[in-house]
């Protein structure tokens, strides 16, 4: 047993995907202690925020300013704030007056400025300029004159009894403050979903729970596996027939269409993520009944089973002692395939709006399935979907790996 | 060619008997759970919907299409019966259109889409696999990795890569639908060249996912026969190995037939939810609009369809291997 | 002295494992068997044996390369010739081979008339189809198998069956030397005897000159060979006639392999009990002096500094050993007297 296990150890493709399967159950039990939140609290008002820091900006008023002479300060000021939009505009404008496309550089704030500058004329007017068109350019003009201008900009507060509105202090273009001073900063590295709430606190949740029904579904699926190829191998004969023709069965009719059917006619209130993981279990264990049973069938008449039948040994001994550990290393690595299925599963059946009930835990296929409605994918919304695609190829990934690790100990013939 | 014949009729006994199993868990397993389906799901469906003399209409017309108010099992006569004249009832949530109706258009799109990028890509990953036990080295060293990475992502997550880069970013392909949304279905040059376009990113994930799990299982099968016995012994009597290169391939192909007869089943569901993301008017994106909208009828019929093609391709494809393996002739000849 | 068929002289070959590590499965052999002679070759598992069969071949392929050494067939040195002039040419037609698993050995999708022909045309494509099936039938009915054998997959085949079909297609060619790696191992007693029988039988119509036996079971070797040869670790440890072998080994490890058999009444069991403690050793990188030594309950500390080359003692007799003759046959005696 021991030695089995320094093997296994040993195997370079094992140890890689325990290691990163290692590292996703520590951030997921980890985590919550760091974050103690509540993984489905919505905390943004309107949808896929950007990930980012989060600085309050009343907060930021109040704390003590410093000043920072940057000479690039309003340059950069100006670069951020000027939409792709209006760049366009201005390149459309700047071609208008007749400068030649070739010298202009949309990306290239300064030198882009400086043409406007030079070439901006209210009064002229562009062929095929509208005059909604002209007044754009004019506001654009004037909030790019802004952005630039060094005046302070004050802060003022209404009082209570005249409604007036009385200067609290001013704020000037070079004022900066230090963020750890700010008591109130977020951290968003995954920023918000479509409902406001944080990805990354949300992501860690989810990935627990589906571990947790990868897990549940695959000793189930696995259990039951076992338990029927088991008969089914050891005990032969008719049994055998029957158990065969609906395992048989159960491979060509395809299971996920099972779990359609059983999912959806669970109604919606019923469907908790256990319930969920039940069903993908019962309705996955066919692979490894088959599997077990070509193992217990090949190991029946080995010389110490027969050898422990002779002796009048009972038959859970036989088989908790002479069939068993045999074909631990099949069940291990059937295992880990079914939970990494089952994980796979509840992800296709969530995008299919079959998943959980949605109101107190995620999982992966949830967030994916919310993803996909409020068309993160198409809205550019990266953060919304890549991270979960990217956590269910790891899970799947370092699955696989172990796996191909446990066959190369295993199976020498395909260690080449 | 009798051992072939007896192999045939196992076969077709086999496929009618799934079949007819297949059927009567569709038609049971609904109605194990707790509570009258129908009955449970009308009444979800009406608390959001004013006509209440609609959903009682359909109710009702559902009740006596499919006898619900009678005995199971004579219930299940009914039913059987009413599929056999392809009467599904109306569709609950796209009434008055009839199940059968969503169906009919649905069920093209889905086997123009998945049969012929299924085949793509187990071919294409049977060839890479082969290439790659026989050349080994780097090409080896560079496809596996990208086929164990490949296999690793879930069907739906190569789907929203490949449109995410294609489609959103490089804006070259449709993100979403069977053809342009201003297109009435027609042999125009212009429909068809929307119809191929929009066919490109659904196609291409599913043939992508294929390639990468039947890459890796023809690699293995590939190394397993060049290193047996047979290999070894051709090659001392003097065999050629372009000879025994199509020897070990033609063996390898076999189990991966095989494999593909057993696999189509958890194939189809990587392509029905690729469907749903690239809202492709096939069965999978039918399946969601019937759990959206609650629609019993819809649900079951699109599964019982989707079943049926999987036990088809499964008994197809249980044929050709017939054909291309002389073992089973051998085999069931005496 | 008859005429030497097949003379080998130092061969040695590796196996480079994918961690481009060397495996020296075979270290330095050498071997002569005259005409209408037998040699069998014994050890334990993994010394080497199959390797050996596979390196007389001359025909390398990964992971199994050649070093050094010379194999010559009647007359020609195979070792410098080009590998496909040695596929065209030697490979079957002066050398032939048959595997360990004979039962895996056809290509399970074909049939054998079909492997047949491509065996032929692998050698004269100038041959017609029809020929070779005549030929074929002719030979394969010579040795006792029906030619109806000749159009079945090897599926339909029983074990025996199968053993005999691929000894008869080694055969095809009229090769000089025929090389059986455990052909009987996997067989039921009476194919065993049925498959020794034929072996024995093509040395005597002359369709084979010279024959090498691979086994790790002895007593099958004494009845089949002429002379044994005992491999540990990838060297011969010790040469001579079948029965000097088995009745008056000089090696420990031969003795220690054939002490089982001297005592037959008791029984099975005791070969397993008798067997060698220990393990070979990793191949990888062997012990520099004496490969038994650790093994070896004779050994002193003088056996492990230097290798230890074969000393032939005469009469075709060699055994790897530092000490005399005369005295280990003094230790074996009185290690026979405390035991009686
Ligand atoms: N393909 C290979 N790559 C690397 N090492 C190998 C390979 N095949 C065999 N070996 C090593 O070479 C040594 C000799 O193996 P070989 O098969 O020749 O032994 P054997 O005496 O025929 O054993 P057996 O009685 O089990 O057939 C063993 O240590 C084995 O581990
Ligand atoms: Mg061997």
């Amino acid at each position: 047993m021991k030695h089995t296990l320094r093997q296994v150890f040993e195997s370079g493709k094992f140890v890689s995907g325990f290691a990163i399967f290692v590292a996703i159950l520590l951030v997921v039990t980890i985590y919550p202690l760091l974050v103690p939140e509540p993984p489905l609290r919505i905390i943004g008002q309107g949808t896929f925020f950007e990930p980012g820091i989060y600085v309050n900006v009343y907060d930021s008023i109040s704390a003590p300013h410093f000043t920072l002479n940057l000479d690039e300060a309003a340059e950069r000021r100006i670069a951020g704030r000027l939409a792709d939009r209006d760049r366009g505009a201005i390149l459309t404008w700047l071609v208008g007056v007749g400068i030649p496309e070739s010298e202009i550089d949309i990306a290239n704030t300064e030198q882009l400025l400086d043409q406007w500058f030079s070439n901006f004329d209210p009064t002229v007017r562009i062929p095929g300029m509208t005059n909604a068109d002209r007044n754009y350019y004019i506001r654009l003009n004037s909030s790019i004159q802004g952005l630039l201008s060094t005046e302070d900009v004050i802060i003022a507060h209404a009082n209570e009894e005249t409604a007036s509105l009385e200067a609290a202090g001013t704020i000037r273009p070079s004022a900066y403050v230090n963020v750890g001073q700010i008591p109130n900063v977020r951290i968003l590295p995954l920023g918000t979903d479509n409902f406001g709430r944080d990805v990354l606190t949300e992501l860690v949740k989810a990935t627990a729970v589906s571990l947790k029904i990868g897990f549940v579904a695959g000793i189930i699926a696995t259990t039951i596996g076992l338990i029927l190829g088991l008969v089914s191998g050891y005990v032969g004969g008719f049994v055998d027939d029957v158990l065969m023709f609906i395992t048989n069965m159960f491979i060509v009719i395809p299971s996920f269409v099972l779990l359609i059917l059983i999912s959806f006619s669970i109604s919606q209130e019923q469907r908790g993520a256990v319930t969920i993981a039940v069903v993908i279990g019962f309705t996955s264990w066919v692979w490894t009944a088959r599997a077990v049973r070509s193992q217990v069938i090949s190991l029946r008449n080995r010389d110490h089973v027969n050898l422990s039948k002779l002796s009048g040994h009972s038959i859970a001994h036989i088989i908790f002692r002479d069939i068993l550990p045999y074909i631990a290393s099949y069940v291990v690595m059937a295992l880990i395939l079914q939970i990494s299925s089952a994980i796979l599963a509840e992800a296709g059946l969530s995008i299919l709006g079959l998943g959980p009930k949605t109101t107190e835990v995620p999982t992966l296929g949830l967030m994916m399935n919310w993803a996909m409605i409020y068309q993160a994918h198409i809205l550019g919304k990266w953060w919304a979907y890549l991270p979960v695609i990217i956590v269910i190829a790891l899970i799947a990934f370092s699955m696989n790996l172990m796996n191909t690790g446990l066959d190369q100990v295993f199976n020498p013939a395909l260690r080449e | 060619m009798k051992g072939y014949r007896n192999y045939f009729l196992t076969k077709l006994l086999w496929f009618l008997v799934t079949l007819v199993v297949a059927f009567i868990l569709n038609f049971t397993l609904p109605r194990l759970m707790p509570g009258d389906p129908v009955a449970a799901i009308v009444a979800r469906m009406a608390q959001g919907m004013s006509n209440t003399t609609g959903v009682q209409a359909i109710y009702e017309q559902y009740t006596e299409l499919f006898g619900t108010n009678r005995p199971i099992v004579e219930q299940f006569f009914i039913y059987m019966r009413n599929v056999f004249r392809g009467d599904f009832g109306f569709s609950f949530s796209q009434y008055p259109r009839t199940v059968a109706d969503v169906l009919r258009t649905s069920i093209g799109w889905t086997i123009a889409l998945q049969f012929p990028a299924i085949v793509v890509g187990w071919s294409i990953g049977n060839w890479l696999g082969a290439l790659a036990a026989y050349r080994k080295g780097t090409f080896d060293k560079i496809l596996m990795p990208a086929s164990i990475f490949a296999s690793s992502l879930p069907a739906f997550g190569m789907a929203i890569i490949l449109l995410v880069i294609f489609a959103v970013s490089l804006k070259w392909l449709p993100t979403s639908g069977g053809y342009g949304y201003d297109l009435i279905p027609n042999f125009s040059w212009r429909f068809m060249w929307s119809v191929i376009t929009h066919y490109q990113l659904p196609f291409w994930s599913i043939v992508l996912i294929t390639i990468g799990g039947q890459a890796i299982g023809m690699r293995a099968m590939a190394i397993y026969e060049l290193n047996s016995d047979y290999v070894k012994y051709s090659r001392f009597m003097g065999i050629k190995d372009g000879k025994i290169v199509r020897y070990v391939f033609r063996n390898a192909m076999l189990p991966q037939i095989t494999g593909l007869a057993l696999a189509i089943g958890t194939m189809l569901f990587g392509a029905v939810v690729a469907e749903v993301i690239f809202s492709y008017p096939g069965l999978g994106s039918t399946i969601l609009t019937a759990v959206l909208g609650q629609d019993y009828p819809l649900v079951s019929a699109t599964t019982l369809i989707i079943t049926i093609m999987a036990l088809l391709a499964n008994f197809i494809i249980e044929i050709i291997y017939g054909i291309l393996d002389p073992r089973i002739k051998a085999a069931q000849a005496d | 002295m008859n005429r030497v068929i097949l003379d080998v002289r130092g061969l040695t070959t590796k196996y480079i494992t994918r961690y481009r590590e060397n495996v020296y499965a075979v270290d330095g052999v050498s071997l002569q068997i005259e005409e209408g002679k037998s040699l069998g070759i014994a050890g334990e598992s993994g010394c080497g044996k199959s390797t050996l069969a596979l390196s007389l071949m001359g025909y390398y392929f990964p992971p199994l390369h050649y070093t050094s050494g010379e194999i010559i067939i009647d007359g020609i040195n195979i070792s410098k010739m080009k590998p496909d002039d040695v596929r065209k040419s030697i490979l079957g037609r002066e050398i032939a081979y048959i595997p360990q698993s004979a039962m895996n050995a056809l290509n399970p999708t074909q049939r054998i008339i079909n492997f047949v022909e491509d065996v032929v045309q692998a050698h004269d494509s100038s041959v017609s189809k029809k020929a070779i099936y005549e030929k074929a039938k002719e030979l394969f009915e010579s040795l006792g198998l029906p030619a109806e054998v000749l159009h079945k997959y090897p599926v339909e085949l029983s074990g025996g069956m199968k053993q005999r079909t691929v000894i008869a297609i080694s055969v095809l060619l009229l090769p000089q030397v025929l090389i059986a790696d455990e052909p009987s191992s996997a067989l039921d007693v009476t194919s065993q005897k049925m498959v020794i029988k034929m072996l024995r039988n093509l040395m005597e119509i002359g369709y084979i000159k010279a024959m090498i036996f691979i086994t790790h079971e002895l007593p099958l070797l004494y009845n089949v060979t002429d002379d044994i040869m005992v491999m540990y670790a990838g060297q011969i440890v010790e040469k001579a006639s079948a029965h000097d072998a088995v009745f008056d080994p000089l090696h420990p490890y031969s003795k220690g392999l054939m002490g089982s058999i001297i005592v037959p009444e008791e029984g099975l069991r005791s070969t397993k009990l008798t067997a060698i403690p220990g393990v070979p050793p990793n191949l990888k990188n062997p012990p520099s002096g004496c490969r038994f030594a650790e093994r070896c309950k004779y050994a002193k500390p003088e056996c492990t500094v230097t290798a230890i080359p074969l000393r032939e003692i005469g009469n075709g007799r060699a055994y790897r050993c530092i000490f005399p003759e005369d005295e280990l046959r003094r230790m074996y005696a009185k290690e026979a007297a405390q035991h009686a």
